[in-house]
């Protein structure tokens, strides 16, 4: 044990130390060029190390995982499109590609309806009251996803007929003299991805209602004043003077839950593994890599999650870059 | 200016250095491949109070024999030892839960063959007929099951068992009739429960499994697992239609078929002992007598409230026995001590050591059965030594695309009733990794 204590703090020592010591040597290289040329030279020796971490990190397996997205199952031959044909012609991925899409479009604007609907009314709450009710929303977020599973499971377990309902659902089913409902079973209509998706809500509502109340107080009173005094109603109030005001928070809540929602795994992983129809983007590469080993399928459903995040992420930039602009 | 750099450049090295010193030190590896010394690693799968069992037994041998034995257990076994192989950090001995792995890397040439390690004729003699073969490659034995378990038995209340005249069935045909007899009654013969997280479905593998060794001795089961015949033969087609008759159909399970796939394979068998009993009968691991499943009040008093049977064969004298365990592989060829281990590990005074644990099973045939503490963990042992012919989980042999993905999955989508036995199975066969 006191090994370990000792290899962590020596860890955090030499980190640090190292990093000190690789600027010192870089200033040095840099000092030792003549005039002019060590300020035109040290900016771009000291972005090096960040360059190099960023290459080695970041680039380098992106690159190759789009390499072992045109090569077979254990990464000893190129097999050209057939990753992705095959992927994308198969019944299974192509309902997994489905699921994720309903995912995309479902938790990121429920979260933005269920975060700017309690913002709004916890603002008109007293601020005993906004503060209880604002805690107890943005609890769940404390929770991990396996975390969340584990309480969801009594909401959704299901036993057989005949026998005590430890799941809350089946609990009031049965209680109104029903028979049990296998909830996450429900593939029809996709009941039970949407089912899934309620506990991500239930996870982001908090988050999503956290940066919304920030910017819903942010809104200048004098905006809301003019409206009034014009004779506004409170509901074109909101949607006309309000968000319009808080258009690049709403952006920027809706893209973070939207990457979130691309990368879900815990949440369908725990619950119910992508069986009865449930499966999405991330399970499903978790299981091509891991159970069925297979590199080259995984890394095919990696890059096209990337083809699809980049634009999202792009879009992102460019909004951060324009406020930036703007201020 | 430049001496407050200097001091700081020094400061920085000695970090670096002290650092380096620091983490060689906790890294003491002792390792296949050249460790001639008395201190061997020894890496298993089990963890928790199996792990803390074992490790007193086998700690209690080595210090009477001269042997100094470093504990490796990992709940990842798989993965871990095929990054140990693949970066040369051998252990001495391992313990594989799982033969496919176990012959992958014995084809790789690193595990010893154990023919002049341990007396053959002693392990022929002494193994049940099955276990043997199962640490075989090409005819060479490398690996030995050292600690057994059995999926092929089923529980039943007994006490309701006897009041209603329920006895243990000595083929599957009366299998099939004693279920119809308990449904005649207006009782429901069967317990079923799939559902285990992530890993749900594997419960229903172990049915097909079991049936396919019955209906077809262990060669076609093996050839079946091997995938020398299709996963989709109409031999296996049969299987499940022998499944759906003996579980699926109406008034066959507690529940229902809709409720199998939502049932805990760990509790679903807990409803035999409510009066009058859910069901007469569960088809499951002998694991399942170990605390944590059954009720309490039932552990408490566990041979006088559960009785156990085997899946009968497909006559009265065949006694087939599917089933799994760890099985023991030498790496370090050449280390005195790790053979000197090797041999006690697959001995039976190591069996007669574990058997009072009562969670370990022994698929040594010599191990004395008074040893295991209870009635039911000597059953077991009996069932085990009785077996005509052991064979290892189907599915634990299977590529994991098939074995861990879809047999699991498929078998869970054909009992919720998403698709037909058929579909499932073609399934399946189109997914095995060519």
């Amino acid at each position: 044990m006191l090994i370990k204590i000792i290899n962590a703090v020596l860890a955090v020592l030499g980190g640090v130390g190292g990093a000190i010591l690789i600027f010192f040597v870089l200033n040095k290289l840099a000092e030792v060029l003549p005039g002019k040329w060590e300020d035109r030279v040290k900016p771009y020796l000291f972005l090096l190390p960040a360059f190099l971490a960023i290459a080695l990190y970041l680039v380098y397996p992106t690159v190759q995982t789009v390499l072992y997205s045109f090569a077979n199952s254990t990464s000893t031959a190129f097999v050209g499109f057939s990753n992705y044909g095959d992927l994308l012609t198969s019944k299974d991925f192509q309902s997994t590609l489905f699921n994720t899409l309903l995912w995309i479009i479902v938790v990121p604007t429920g979260t933005i309806v269920l975060g700017l609907l309690i913002a709004t009314l916890a603002d008109r709450l007293r601020p005993r009251g906004e503060k209880t009710a604002k805690t107890l929303i943005f609890l769940p977020m404390a929770i991990g996803a396996v975390g969340a599973g584990a309480i969801w499971r009594f909401v959704y377990a299901s036993n057989p007929p005949g026998q005590k309902q430890i799941g809350l659902l089946n609990g009031v089913v049965t209680g109104f003299g029903g028979d049990p409902v296998n909830w996450l079973q429900l593939s029809t209509g996709r009941v039970n991805s949407f089912l899934l998706m309620v506990m991500l809500l239930w996870a982001q509502a908090g988050f999503a209602m956290v940066l919304l109340s920030a910017a819903i107080k942010g809104v200048p009173t004098e905006t809301l004043e003019a409206a009034r005094l014009d004779g506004a109603g409170e509901g074109s109030i909101f949607f006309r003077i309000v968000v319009p005001q808080i258009r690049t928070t709403l952006i920027t809540v809706f893209i973070t839950v939207l990457i979130g929602v691309l990368k879900t795994f815990d949440i369908v992983y725990v619950m119910t593994n992508g069986l009865y129809n449930t499966n999405v983007v991330a399970v499903d590469f978790y299981n091509q890599l891991f159970t069925n080993q297979n590199a080259g399928y995984a890394a095919a459903i990696v890059v096209m999650l990337m083809v699809v995040i980049i634009p999202v992420m792009a879009y992102q930039i460019r909004q951060f870059r324009a406020e930036e602009a703007a201020r | 200016m430049r001496i407050r750099s200097a001091g700081r450049f020094a400061v920085t090295a000695g970090a670096v250095a002290l650092l380096t010193a620091g983490c060689l030190s906790s890294g003491s590896s002792s390792g296949g491949g050249g460790n001639t010394s008395n201190s061997i690693e020894l890496m298993y799968g089990f963890t928790g109070n199996q792990d803390k069992d074992f490790q007193k037994v086998v700690k209690a041998w080595a210090d009477k024999n001269d042997v100094t034995i470093k504990f490796s257990p990992t709940p990842d076994f798989n993965n871990l030892i095929n990054t140990k192989v693949a970066g040369n950090q051998l252990p001495d001995i391992a313990f594989f839960p799982q033969p496919g792995i176990m012959a992958s890397i014995a084809k790789q040439g690193k595990l010893a063959d154990l023919s002049s390690v341990l007396d053959t004729a002693d392990l022929k003699a002494n193994f049940v007929p099955g276990a043997l073969e199962a640490g075989q490659v090409d005819g060479k034995q490398y690996a030995v099951l050292a600690s057994a378990n059995i999926k092929s038995i089923v529980y039943y209340p007994k006490k309701a068992a006897q009041a209603a005249g329920v006895a243990a069935p000595q083929t599957l045909d009366e299998l099939m009739a004693l279920s119809q007899k308990i449904k005649a009654t207006g009782a429901t013969p069967w317990c079923f429960g799939i559902e285990n997280g992530p890993a749900t479905g594997w419960p229903a593998t172990d049915w097909v499994e079991n049936l396919m060794l019955i209906d077809y001795g262990s060669d076609v089961y093996n050839q079946w697992v091997q995938h020398k015949i299709a996963f989709n033969d109409p031999k296996v087609l049969a299987v499940t239609d022998q499944i759906d008759k003996l579980l699926l159909a109406d008034g066959q399970t507690n529940g229902g078929r809709k409720a199998i796939a939502s049932n805990n394979f760990g509790t679903a068998g807990n409803v035999m002992f409510n009066t009058p009993p859910g069901c007469y009968m569960y088809r499951q691991g002998n694991f399942l007598a170990q605390p944590g499943f059954f009720p309490k009040n039932v552990l408490a008093d566990l041979d006088n409230q559960l009785g156990v049977f085997p899946m009968p064969g497909k006559t009265a004298d065949s006694h087939p026995v599917l089933g799994g365990g760890d099985m023991a592989g030498l790496f370090s060829a050449d280390n005195d001590a790790a053979k000197k281990t090797m041999k006690y590990l697959s001995s039976a005074e190591f069996g007669n050591s574990m058997a009072p644990l009562g969670w370990y099973l022994s698929a040594r045939k010599d191990v004395d059965a008074s040893k295991y503490p209870s009635k039911t963990a000597q059953q077991f042992a009996d069932i085990t030594s009785k077996g005509t012919e052991f064979v290892f989980d189907g599915s634990d042999q299977m590529p994991g695309a098939v074995g861990s993905g879809s047999f699991w999955k498929e078998m869970v989508a054909w009992i919720s009733g998403q698709e037909t036995a058929k579909q499932a199975l073609d399934n399946i066969e189109a997914s095995w990794p060519k």
